[in-house]
């Protein structure tokens, strides 16, 4: 088992060394490993380039991944700059959703949605406004410079300034 | 009063509506809900795992599986009447003190905006006293079946009549949040214990928040009085300097009760570490109580395993009470019930170490199903919190709790 784990990068190593102590059965341990590659798999599966983005008449050049972050997660209302920041999130369920949150903050979705029920919940705040694709995003952030999204790299031309590429 | 208010605001909201910024998420209402679903068998079958002191009944003597002791229903709606004015009311449905399940209103208060990093509240508001506090209620938002309750019973209410504050300072890419808050509290209490009141309530909390890592710390003093200790404190008082002396040490009759906490996490996404300290001096028959907890869990695709370490100590579980020798024995007899019933209390009091393990299982959109095993060993001459203590009941044992937990948001 571990000389099969060594053969793994690191994460999927440490995956067969956290089931390799679990007591069970030799058939379920098999079984579980195979769980858990399907999974990890299945989060690589989802893989396609997100970029965040803002119009190109804003003013922002660059952004960190905390710095990011903390907009998408309401901790801030600012960009760095001082000036007003307002993000654009996209529905629950999406593809580029899950590659930006997992991106910029390793997040998984039920991850997310822990996250924003903890906020919504305890009264301190609503999740951003959500689009349902990276086109309509896209057209509002291109119209509204105070604006902060993200979107499929494929869609990016002039219109807009990719900030951060996580 | 408050229910009053947010009706009078919401035609003022609705003609604002229009004017709202086109890029903002917010709307004027939003209704959500959140729920528990949970069941836990306890090994101690002489006394009863509660999840706090308002519970009646409970797992192990009145019920072999309980699944009272987890679960709950609740429902908030937001008001959002302009960007720098909002309304929340949660209501809860839980087993309350009496055994019956009508709900509750957790929290209701208006908040007012005066900068986007600075608002005011009224109403019924929670208290930000431990790192998870202000979300116990929704088990979705949680890695565990519950918070460990060491730590989150040394303060059992979580929510306060009044005002707050909540400032916000960025400082480069450290946000950090200080809160402060006034206001009292009333509940009631279960088996026939009357209710118990806290006034002056006053604490302040600061969080800190630095990408992942979120260091915690609070302070909170109130002045606790509980009636139904009366009787037993008034008798100790007939009994000279000795008993005065008992019933001033104990009683609960405008005690000062002082929390202090603090905690911190590190949620990278792909695994958690977390810790906290507290403290609660209380002045009374319910002592000085010191806990603290470590927890960490991975994540594996949908599956979170994880493990937490607990403990908590009280400084006194039992008390001498009146020297009986020395009292006639028309006297000593009385008084030796009384010795009996101030120590029933003291016993109650938590002196426990605690090993859980668990999983969280993200099995599918907004629902999360949890499995988690406690093994708990009893301090000696302590009952480890357990309540509802049967003839037989023998302190400092080992209990084993297993729970499972379907928590849901909608």
């Amino acid at each position: 088992m571990s000389g099969r784990a060594a053969g793994y990068p690191p994460q999927r190593a440490a995956q067969c060394r956290v089931l390799k102590r679990s007591n069970v059965l030799h058939v379920q341990r098999i079984g579980l490993v195979g769980l858990g590659l399907t999974l990890s798999l299945g989060i690589s599966a989802v893989s396609a380039d997100v970029v965040a983005v803002v119009s190109s008449k804003s003013a922002i050049t660059t952004l960190s991944k905390n710095q990011v972050m903390d907009i998408f997660f309401g901790r801030t209302t600012s960009f760095p700059d001082g000036s007003h920041a307002v993000p654009i999130d996209q529905t629950e369920g999406s593809a580029v959703r899950d590659e930006f949150y997992s991106r910029i903050a390793g997040m998984s979705p039920a991850q997310v949605k822990a996250f924003w029920s903890k906020i919504i919940f305890t009264g301190r705040g609503q999740p951003p406004k959500t689009v349902a694709t990276s086109l309509e995003a896209k057209k509002l952030l291109v119209e509204n410079p105070n604006t902060v999204g993200y979107i499929d790299q494929s869609l990016v031309d002039s219109s807009v300034r990719v900030v951060l590429a996580p | 009063m408050i229910m009053a208010l947010i009706v009078l605001m919401v035609p003022w909201a609705a003609a604002g509506a229009e004017s709202a910024d086109p890029v903002s998420g917010t709307q004027l209402f939003s209704l959500g809900g959140f729920g528990t679903l949970g069941i836990v068998h306890s090994s101690e079958h002489l006394a009863d795992f509660t999840s706090s002191v308002f519970q009646p009944g409970g797992a192990g003597y009145s019920e072999n599986w309980s699944a009272a002791v987890d679960s709950l229903i609740g429902a908030q709606l937001t008001v959002n009447i302009n960007p720098k004015l909002s309304a929340v009311v949660q209501i809860i449905a839980q087993q309350n003190p009496d055994n019956t399940y009508t709900p509750h209103v957790e929290w209701a208060n208006v908040k007012y905006l005066l900068t986007p990093d600075f608002s005011i509240r009224a109403g019924r508001i929670v208290m930000p006293t431990f790192l998870v506090s202000d979300s116990i209620n929704v088990g979705y938002t949680a890695p565990w079946v519950r918070p460990p309750p060491g730590v989150y019973q040394l303060l059992p209410i979580d929510n306060s009549d009044g005002v707050d504050f909540s400032y916000r300072l960025h400082i480069g890419a450290l946000t950090d949040t200080l809160e402060g808050h006034y206001g009292q509290n009333n509940a009631d209490l279960p088996y026939n214990r009357g209710s118990a009141a806290a006034r002056n309530i006053w604490g302040f909390s600061d969080t800190a928040e630095y990408g992942p890592l979120t260091v915690h710390l609070a302070y909170q003093e109130m002045h606790l009085t509980i009636p139904s200790f009366n009787a037993l404190f008034n008798a100790f008082r007939l009994f000279g300097p000795r008993g005065i002396a008992i019933a001033d040490e104990y009683d609960l009759d405008n005690k000062p009760f002082v929390t202090e906490a603090i905690g911190a996490s590190y949620e990278p996404g792909q695994y958690f570490v977390m810790a906290e300290w507290a403290r609660a001096n209380t002045n009374s028959i319910f002592a000085v109580g010191t806990a603290w907890y470590v927890s960490s869990g991975y994540r594996l695709g949908k599956f979170t395993p994880y493990l937490t370490y607990t403990e908590v100590k009280s400084d006194r579980n039992s008390d001498p009470g009146l020297a009986l020798a020395a009292l006639p024995p028309s006297r000593a007899g009385f008084a030796a019930g009384l010795n009996a019933g101030l120590n029933s209390t003291l016993e109650v009091n938590p002196d426990q170490s605690t090993v859980s393990v668990g999983s969280r299982w993200d099995f599918m959109k907004n629902v999360d199903l949890k499995l988690q095993m406690d093994h708990s060993r009893n301090g000696p001459g302590s009952s480890g919190g357990l309540a509802d203590l049967q003839p037989g009941f023998r302190p400092g044992g080992v209990v084993n709790l297993l729970s499972a937990t379907v928590d849901f948001v909608f």
